[in-house]
């Protein structure tokens, strides 16, 4: 029964315009940073290396699919949340607001398993969006500018990976972007439990990203203890395999933490919806 | 009063004896280099940069006469921007500097004669530049390149292969990096500040160059120099 109303769930996701919207509007944001990058992508580069390029050369290529994927996902990684949301924050409140919930509790499927279907559907939509995001990112963006090392920049310095240790980094960093989606995920149909119209789903979750996101990056002492705790603060633990050596230890701790939200929003969800009033 | 003019005819003399035989010494050097038509060679690249990461890479080096100089490689490398090409496009402007004998010294038991140029104009690039030349066998052993634009590169030569060439085996750039820094607002890591803040920076960099498999006046064609 549950896959059966995981199939419904499918259906219904396919059926809804804007789940199509965040695959468009990926599309078209890759495009354009695709197109930027092919016609002035050398001097966002050399914004980059300026400061070492006064003493030494780089040789070789440095604009190439590797680095315009990192490039993508550094850019788009923060705004795909609210693509997710978009759909997710929908899954219960949409059919609360339409007055369909009531139809779908007269079948014989528990309301645990009628929520876990949501939730399933809701991770498949979410890994198909990464799974675009990546295509159209590592793929698409290997086809137009080649293939080569990964020059990444973070807080320590310039990195630089041979094109052969690339792919593997790139698997577990899309693997992690994915987990801490479906947080986004899990969050706005936890928040879709409480609500009876749809929008007010969505934008909370983005509130609630951004509200975390602006306590994450606060250097106020007085947010130290909360900051490893918000999920918001793991969202780019993806970045950390770019890092040589990679911090294993840092990468396992937001894997947990994001594996513990989606527990716990999960629970949530479920003793809202168990005790949610469809009736009036 | 005789004592005096003694001494100034003695210091002119020297200096210009020191001149002299420095000017010989380049003469010598830009000989060996001239025959130099044209090669190319395996290098591995190693660098121990501060605030660069990168494994070691392999490359193919390509010089031709006069100018024409090519580093063509797989992966991305990094080099220092002075040290390849500067030493022979500065001796081979013969009026453009002055070069001075200033000493000598033992340099990994090759004895070496310290050669001091300076540029007549004082609106160049090139600000000082030392040679550490082993007299014997006409090669320089270690070079100091200071310009304005990128500090101060000192690069050590060692030789085995191709000494008859004047050609090194290993070369160890050190370059500076004091002007080294991280554009923020780039590094978008906004949950990771820098491990090494508490680190004092260091102040130099070193791009070791180990060449291997020289192909020495075989001909090289001009097709390769476009990039």
């Amino acid at each position: 029964m549950l896959l059966k109303s995981t199939h419904n769930e499918f259906i219904k996701i396919a059926a809804k315009p804007r789940s199509y919207l965040g695959l468009a509007a990926i599309t078209v944001l890759v495009g354009v940073i695709l197109f930027a990058l092919k016609a002035d992508g050398l001097s966002f580069i050399s914004f980059v290396t300026a400061s070492f390029e006064q003493t030494l050369s780089f040789e070789g290529n440095i604009l190439n699919g590797n680095l315009v994927a990192f490039i993508i996902l550094q850019m788009l990684i923060i705004h795909v949340p609210l693509l997710v949301a978009l759909v997710t924050g929908d899954l219960v409140s949409g059919e609360a607001a339409s007055g369909t919930i009531r139809m779908l509790a007269t079948k014989p499927i528990s309301r645990t398993q009628l929520l876990l279907s949501k939730f399933i559907a809701g991770g498949a939509y979410t890994f198909l969006i990464v799974l675009w995001l990546g295509f159209l990112a590592v793929i698409v963006g290997k086809f137009l500018f080649g293939n080569g090392d990964l020059m990444v920049l973070n807080s320590d310095g310039l990195v630089i990976h041979p094109q052969q240790d690339v792919g593997w980094r790139y698997l577990y960093g899309f693997a992690v972007a994915f987990l801490a989606l479906l947080t986004v995920s899990s969050l706005s149909i936890c928040l879709s439990c409480f609500s009876s119209n749809s929008i007010g789903p969505i934008v909370t979750t983005m509130a609630i990203i951004i509200l975390f996101t602006i306590i994450g990056t606060l250097d106020v002492q007085v947010f130290d203890n909360i900051k490893p705790y918000l999920f918001t603060t793991h969202m780019a633990s993806w970045r950390s395999f770019f890092e040589e050596p990679v911090p294993k230890s840092d990468i396992l701790k937001s894997v947990f933490i994001l594996i513990a939200h989606n527990i716990l929003l999960l629970f949530i969800s479920l003793y809202q919806f168990n005790k949610k009033d469809i009736t009036s | 009063m005789k004592f005096k003019l003694k001494f100034l005819f003695f210091f002119l003399f020297s200096i210009n004896a020191f001149s002299q035989n420095a000017t010989d010494m380049i003469a010598q050097l830009q000989l060996k280099m001239n025959s130099i038509k044209d090669y190319s060679v395996a290098a591995t690249i190693k660098s121990d940069i501060p605030l660069i990461k990168i494994f070691p890479v392999r490359a193919t080096i390509y010089f031709k006469q006069k100018d024409k100089f090519r580093i063509v490689s797989k992966g991305i490398a990094i080099l220092p921007k002075q040290g390849f090409m500067d030493i022979s496009q500065l001796l081979s402007q013969n009026d453009s500097y002055s070069a001075i004998a200033s000493g000598s010294e033992l340099i990994t038991g090759t004895q070496t004669q310290i050669i001091t140029i300076l540029p007549n104009s004082d609106t160049t690039d090139l600000i000082l530049a030392k040679l550490w030349m082993d007299t014997a066998n006409i090669t320089i052993h270690k070079s100091q390149i200071t310009t304005r634009s990128s500090g101060t590169v000192t690069i050590d030569y060692t030789y085995k292969t191709q000494l008859s060439y004047g050609l090194p085996d290993t070369m160890i750039f050190t370059v500076d990096v004091k002007k080294f820094k991280i554009p923020k607002g780039v590094a978008t890591d906004i949950n990771r500040s820098s491990t090494k803040e508490n680190n004092p920076p260091a102040k130099t960099g070193k791009i070791y160059i180990q060449l291997s498999n020289y192909s020495i006046n075989k001909g090289i064609d001009d097709a390769v120099f476009k990039k």
